[in-house]
Protein backbone atom coordinates (compact mmCIF):
# COMPACT_ATOMS: atom_id res chain seq x y z
CA UNK A 1 0.00 0.00 0.00
CA UNK A 2 1.36 3.51 -1.00
CA UNK A 3 1.31 5.70 2.32
CA UNK A 4 1.70 8.82 2.83
CA UNK A 5 5.49 9.32 2.44
CA UNK A 6 5.92 7.68 -0.95
CA UNK A 7 2.78 9.44 -2.37
CA UNK A 8 4.44 10.81 -5.71
CA UNK A 9 3.63 10.36 -9.24
CA UNK A 10 3.46 6.98 -10.61
CA UNK A 11 3.06 5.17 -6.89
CA UNK A 12 0.92 2.15 -7.78
CA UNK A 13 -1.73 1.89 -4.64
CA UNK A 14 -2.36 -1.80 -3.41
CA UNK A 15 -4.71 -3.79 -5.56
CA UNK A 16 -8.59 -4.42 -4.21
CA UNK A 17 -10.66 -7.63 -4.73
CA UNK A 18 -14.27 -8.08 -4.97
CA UNK A 19 -16.36 -11.03 -5.00
CA UNK A 20 -19.26 -10.14 -6.60
CA UNK A 21 -22.10 -12.93 -5.99
CA UNK A 22 -25.75 -13.11 -7.53
CA UNK A 23 -27.05 -11.98 -3.98
CA UNK A 24 -24.74 -9.09 -4.43
CA UNK A 25 -26.52 -7.94 -7.58
CA UNK A 26 -29.76 -8.32 -6.10
CA UNK A 27 -29.33 -6.75 -2.53
CA UNK A 28 -27.64 -4.03 -5.19
CA UNK A 29 -30.74 -3.58 -7.40
CA UNK A 30 -32.70 -3.62 -4.35
CA UNK A 31 -31.21 -1.21 -2.33
CA UNK A 32 -31.38 1.06 -5.28
CA UNK A 33 -34.55 0.30 -6.92
CA UNK A 34 -33.27 -0.89 -9.58
CA UNK A 35 -35.54 -2.74 -11.72
CA UNK A 36 -33.66 -3.87 -15.08
CA UNK A 37 -33.91 -7.23 -15.78
CA UNK A 38 -30.55 -7.58 -16.98
CA UNK A 39 -29.67 -7.55 -13.42
CA UNK A 40 -32.09 -10.11 -12.47
CA UNK A 41 -33.47 -12.26 -15.05
CA UNK A 42 -31.10 -14.57 -16.59
CA UNK A 43 -33.11 -15.83 -19.26
CA UNK A 44 -33.17 -11.84 -20.05
CA UNK A 45 -29.51 -11.26 -19.74
CA UNK A 46 -29.17 -14.45 -22.31
CA UNK A 47 -31.17 -12.97 -24.98
CA UNK A 48 -29.59 -9.95 -24.72
CA UNK A 49 -26.23 -11.41 -25.60
CA UNK A 50 -24.89 -11.93 -22.41
CA UNK A 51 -23.71 -14.88 -20.08
CA UNK A 52 -25.52 -14.15 -17.39
CA UNK A 53 -27.21 -11.06 -15.27
CA UNK A 54 -24.89 -8.09 -15.40
CA UNK A 55 -22.71 -6.43 -12.12
CA UNK A 56 -24.80 -2.80 -12.14
CA UNK A 57 -22.27 -0.21 -13.57
CA UNK A 58 -23.45 2.04 -10.28
CA UNK A 59 -22.05 -1.41 -8.21
CA UNK A 60 -19.01 -0.64 -10.17
CA UNK A 61 -19.03 3.01 -9.56
CA UNK A 62 -19.46 2.08 -5.71
CA UNK A 63 -16.65 -0.70 -5.56
CA UNK A 64 -14.50 2.36 -6.57
CA UNK A 65 -15.86 4.55 -4.64
CA UNK A 66 -15.27 1.86 -1.59
CA UNK A 67 -11.26 1.48 -2.90
CA UNK A 68 -10.69 5.40 -2.88
CA UNK A 69 -12.43 6.41 0.67
CA UNK A 70 -10.55 2.69 2.07
CA UNK A 71 -7.38 4.09 0.77
CA UNK A 72 -7.97 7.84 2.10
CA UNK A 73 -9.50 7.08 5.31
CA UNK A 74 -10.58 9.50 7.95
CA UNK A 75 -7.71 12.58 6.87
CA UNK A 76 -8.51 12.53 3.61
CA UNK A 77 -11.71 13.14 1.53
CA UNK A 78 -12.52 11.77 -1.85
CA UNK A 79 -13.87 14.61 -4.08
CA UNK A 80 -14.24 13.22 -7.59
CA UNK A 81 -15.02 10.12 -9.36
CA UNK A 82 -15.67 9.68 -13.28
CA UNK A 83 -15.45 6.12 -14.66
CA UNK A 84 -16.49 4.50 -18.12
CA UNK A 85 -17.69 1.27 -18.51
CA UNK A 86 -15.58 -0.64 -21.08
CA UNK A 87 -16.94 -4.21 -20.75
CA UNK A 88 -19.26 -5.64 -18.68
CA UNK A 89 -19.31 -7.90 -15.69
CA UNK A 90 -21.49 -11.27 -14.70
CA UNK A 91 -22.18 -11.46 -11.20
CA UNK A 92 -20.10 -13.94 -9.82
CA UNK A 93 -17.31 -12.00 -11.34
CA UNK A 94 -14.08 -11.44 -9.39
CA UNK A 95 -13.50 -7.54 -9.95
CA UNK A 96 -9.86 -6.37 -9.04
CA UNK A 97 -9.21 -2.61 -8.88
CA UNK A 98 -5.69 -0.70 -8.52
CA UNK A 99 -4.98 3.05 -8.27
CA UNK A 100 -1.98 5.07 -9.61
CA UNK A 101 -1.18 8.48 -8.64
CA UNK A 102 -1.22 10.24 -12.00
CA UNK A 103 -0.42 13.54 -10.21
CA UNK A 104 -0.30 15.48 -7.17
CA UNK A 105 -1.50 18.79 -6.84
CA UNK A 106 -1.37 22.19 -4.34
CA UNK A 107 -4.54 22.55 -2.75
CA UNK A 108 -4.50 25.30 0.10
CA UNK A 109 -2.53 25.59 2.86
CA UNK A 110 -3.40 22.64 4.60
CA UNK A 111 -4.10 20.36 1.40
CA UNK A 112 -3.07 19.02 -1.47
CA UNK A 113 -5.02 17.33 -4.20
CA UNK A 114 -3.96 13.53 -5.86
CA UNK A 115 -4.94 12.89 -8.77
CA UNK A 116 -5.87 9.06 -9.34
CA UNK A 117 -5.86 6.63 -12.52
CA UNK A 118 -8.05 3.35 -11.41
CA UNK A 119 -8.73 0.40 -13.34
CA UNK A 120 -10.76 -2.06 -12.88
CA UNK A 121 -10.40 -5.84 -14.31
CA UNK A 122 -12.42 -9.02 -13.96
CA UNK A 123 -10.78 -11.98 -13.00
CA UNK A 124 -12.07 -14.45 -15.14
CA UNK A 125 -9.59 -13.49 -18.11
CA UNK A 126 -8.04 -9.93 -17.11
CA UNK A 127 -10.05 -7.84 -19.38
CA UNK A 128 -10.43 -4.31 -18.02
CA UNK A 129 -14.38 -3.81 -16.93
CA UNK A 130 -14.04 0.05 -15.88
CA UNK A 131 -11.39 2.84 -16.57
CA UNK A 132 -11.93 5.20 -13.69
CA UNK A 133 -10.13 8.46 -12.12
CA UNK A 134 -10.52 9.97 -9.05
CA UNK A 135 -9.60 12.85 -7.25
CA UNK A 136 -8.70 13.19 -3.65
CA UNK A 137 -7.90 16.05 -1.24
CA UNK A 138 -5.54 14.70 1.43
CA UNK A 139 -3.51 16.40 3.89
CA UNK A 140 -0.54 18.62 3.02
CA UNK A 141 1.65 17.06 5.80
CA UNK A 142 1.35 13.94 3.63
CA UNK A 143 3.29 14.94 0.64
CA UNK A 144 7.05 14.79 0.84
CA UNK A 145 9.29 17.42 0.41
CA UNK A 146 9.92 18.66 -3.43
CA UNK A 147 6.59 16.55 -4.61
CA UNK A 148 4.39 19.57 -4.90
CA UNK A 149 5.56 22.41 -7.57
CA UNK B 1 -38.84 -1.51 -32.10
CA UNK B 2 -34.81 -0.28 -31.17
CA UNK B 3 -34.36 3.45 -30.98
CA UNK B 4 -34.42 4.77 -34.35
CA UNK B 5 -34.84 8.55 -35.59
CA UNK B 6 -38.24 9.42 -33.87
CA UNK B 7 -37.23 7.86 -30.48
CA UNK B 8 -33.83 10.54 -31.05
CA UNK B 9 -36.17 13.21 -31.71
CA UNK B 10 -38.09 12.83 -28.95
CA UNK B 11 -35.36 12.78 -26.41
CA UNK B 12 -33.97 15.56 -28.34
CA UNK B 13 -37.05 17.65 -27.30
CA UNK B 14 -35.83 17.18 -23.89
CA UNK B 15 -32.39 18.46 -23.93
CA UNK B 16 -31.97 21.53 -21.93
CA UNK B 17 -35.11 21.00 -19.86
CA UNK B 18 -34.95 20.87 -16.23
CA UNK B 19 -36.46 18.46 -14.38
CA UNK B 20 -36.42 19.08 -10.36
CA UNK B 21 -37.85 16.33 -8.10
CA UNK B 22 -37.79 16.41 -4.07
CA UNK B 23 -36.44 12.70 -3.33
CA UNK B 24 -37.36 12.90 0.11
CA UNK B 25 -35.74 12.76 3.98
CA UNK B 26 -32.55 10.15 3.37
CA UNK B 27 -33.11 7.29 6.14
CA UNK B 28 -30.24 5.72 7.90
CA UNK B 29 -31.84 2.00 6.94
CA UNK B 30 -31.78 2.90 3.29
CA UNK B 31 -28.01 4.36 3.91
CA UNK B 32 -26.85 1.37 5.75
CA UNK B 33 -28.42 -1.55 3.25
CA UNK B 34 -27.00 0.42 0.58
CA UNK B 35 -23.63 0.33 2.26
CA UNK B 36 -24.32 -3.44 2.90
CA UNK B 37 -25.20 -4.21 -0.49
CA UNK B 38 -21.61 -3.00 -1.70
CA UNK B 39 -19.44 -4.84 1.35
CA UNK B 40 -18.67 -1.49 3.21
CA UNK B 41 -18.38 -1.85 6.45
CA UNK B 42 -17.13 1.61 7.09
CA UNK B 43 -19.09 1.83 10.61
CA UNK B 44 -19.20 5.56 9.47
CA UNK B 45 -21.82 4.37 7.43
CA UNK B 46 -23.57 2.05 10.19
CA UNK B 47 -22.76 2.81 13.48
CA UNK B 48 -24.65 6.21 15.06
CA UNK B 49 -22.50 6.30 17.31
CA UNK B 50 -19.48 6.55 15.96
CA UNK B 51 -20.63 8.91 13.29
CA UNK B 52 -21.77 11.38 16.30
CA UNK B 53 -17.85 11.31 18.01
CA UNK B 54 -16.93 12.29 14.35
CA UNK B 55 -19.36 15.51 14.28
CA UNK B 56 -22.12 13.79 11.79
CA UNK B 57 -25.66 14.30 13.18
CA UNK B 58 -26.11 10.28 12.48
CA UNK B 59 -24.89 7.76 9.73
CA UNK B 60 -23.23 9.07 6.74
CA UNK B 61 -24.29 7.31 3.00
CA UNK B 62 -21.20 5.98 1.17
CA UNK B 63 -20.25 8.93 -1.40
CA UNK B 64 -22.32 7.55 -4.14
CA UNK B 65 -25.08 6.30 -2.79
CA UNK B 66 -27.41 9.44 -4.55
CA UNK B 67 -26.68 8.95 -8.04
CA UNK B 68 -26.44 4.98 -7.06
CA UNK B 69 -30.55 5.03 -6.46
CA UNK B 70 -32.69 4.66 -9.88
CA UNK B 71 -35.95 5.56 -8.12
CA UNK B 72 -36.81 7.51 -5.16
CA UNK B 73 -40.97 6.88 -5.48
CA UNK B 74 -42.71 3.95 -4.84
CA UNK B 75 -42.37 2.92 -7.94
CA UNK B 76 -44.25 2.50 -11.14
CA UNK B 77 -46.97 0.38 -11.77
CA UNK B 78 -46.59 -2.79 -14.37
CA UNK B 79 -48.19 -1.52 -17.38
CA UNK B 80 -45.70 1.58 -16.94
CA UNK B 81 -42.32 -0.42 -17.28
CA UNK B 82 -40.13 -0.84 -20.50
CA UNK B 83 -39.59 -3.98 -21.62
CA UNK B 84 -36.21 -4.01 -19.71
CA UNK B 85 -37.90 -3.98 -16.80
CA UNK B 86 -37.39 0.46 -15.93
CA UNK B 87 -39.69 2.62 -15.07
CA UNK B 88 -41.08 4.61 -18.07
CA UNK B 89 -42.47 7.55 -16.46
CA UNK B 90 -39.73 8.52 -14.07
CA UNK B 91 -36.64 7.30 -15.85
CA UNK B 92 -35.42 9.06 -18.93
CA UNK B 93 -38.51 11.20 -20.07
CA UNK B 94 -39.06 11.25 -23.38
CA UNK B 95 -37.85 8.13 -24.12
CA UNK B 96 -40.69 5.50 -24.72
CA UNK B 97 -42.26 3.07 -22.95
CA UNK B 98 -41.55 -0.40 -25.06
CA UNK B 99 -38.76 -1.28 -27.03
CA UNK B 100 -35.56 0.73 -26.23
CA UNK B 101 -32.60 -0.83 -24.20
CA UNK B 102 -31.16 0.91 -21.28
CA UNK B 103 -27.45 0.39 -19.84
CA UNK B 104 -25.89 2.85 -17.57
CA UNK B 105 -22.18 3.59 -19.70
CA UNK B 106 -20.19 5.67 -16.63
CA UNK B 107 -20.59 8.87 -14.67
CA UNK B 108 -18.70 11.74 -13.37
CA UNK B 109 -19.35 12.80 -9.83
CA UNK B 110 -18.33 15.85 -7.70
CA UNK B 111 -18.80 14.85 -4.17
CA UNK B 112 -19.38 18.40 -2.48
CA UNK B 113 -20.38 17.17 0.83
CA UNK B 114 -21.03 14.11 2.66
CA UNK B 115 -24.99 13.06 2.83
CA UNK B 116 -25.77 12.41 6.46
CA UNK B 117 -29.31 10.03 7.33
CA UNK B 118 -31.69 12.75 8.07
CA UNK B 119 -31.18 14.84 5.24
CA UNK B 120 -33.74 15.81 2.61
CA UNK B 121 -32.73 15.91 -0.56
CA UNK B 122 -33.81 17.49 -3.87
CA UNK B 123 -32.69 16.68 -7.36
CA UNK B 124 -32.31 18.74 -10.30
CA UNK B 125 -31.82 17.01 -13.58
CA UNK B 126 -31.52 18.21 -17.00
CA UNK B 127 -30.27 16.59 -20.34
CA UNK B 128 -26.97 17.91 -21.84
CA UNK B 129 -26.83 16.51 -25.37
CA UNK B 130 -28.22 13.12 -27.31
CA UNK B 131 -24.73 11.61 -29.87
CA UNK B 132 -26.24 9.32 -31.82
CA UNK B 133 -23.89 6.25 -32.75
CA UNK B 134 -23.35 3.48 -35.35
CA UNK B 135 -22.93 0.13 -33.73
CA UNK B 136 -22.87 -3.65 -34.91
CA UNK B 137 -26.18 -4.18 -33.28
CA UNK B 138 -27.50 -0.96 -35.06
CA UNK B 139 -28.32 2.70 -34.05
CA UNK B 140 -27.22 3.84 -30.07
CA UNK B 141 -28.30 7.20 -28.85
CA UNK B 142 -25.72 8.29 -26.27
CA UNK B 143 -27.69 10.62 -23.63
CA UNK B 144 -25.36 12.51 -20.91
CA UNK B 145 -28.02 13.81 -18.07
CA UNK B 146 -26.36 16.45 -15.62
CA UNK B 147 -27.65 15.85 -11.99
CA UNK B 148 -27.37 18.26 -9.24
CA UNK B 149 -28.42 17.11 -5.39
CA UNK B 150 -29.19 19.71 -3.23
CA UNK B 151 -30.29 19.58 0.73
CA UNK B 152 -33.43 21.90 2.06
CA UNK B 153 -31.33 24.47 2.84
CA UNK B 154 -30.33 24.69 -1.15
CA UNK B 155 -26.55 23.36 -0.56
CA UNK B 156 -25.19 20.97 -3.15
CA UNK B 157 -24.44 17.62 -1.66
CA UNK B 158 -23.44 16.25 -4.72
CA UNK B 159 -23.08 16.93 -8.95
CA UNK B 160 -22.86 14.69 -11.83
CA UNK B 161 -23.25 13.67 -15.35
CA UNK B 162 -24.10 10.29 -15.73
CA UNK B 163 -24.20 8.67 -19.50
CA UNK B 164 -26.91 6.45 -20.70
CA UNK B 165 -26.79 4.18 -23.31
CA UNK B 166 -30.07 3.68 -25.58
CA UNK B 167 -30.43 1.01 -28.10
Amino acid sequence: MTTPSDLRVGSALAAQTNNTSITQVFRYSAATWNTHRIHYDKEYALKEGYPDVLVQSHLHGALLTKYCTDWAGRAARLTDLSLRVRRFAVAGETLSIVGTVRAVRAGDERRALVDLDLVETRGSDGETCVEASATIEVPRSWIGEGILP
Amino acid sequence: MAVDDAVRTALEREVGVEHEELLGEISATLTRRYAAAVGDSDPLYHDAAYAKSLGYANVVAPANFLPGVICWSEGAPYDRLREDGTEADTHLPGVPAKGVRVMGGGEEMHFTRPVVAGTVVSRRTVLLDVTPRDTKQGLMLVARYQDEYVDEGGQELLRSVRTVLLR
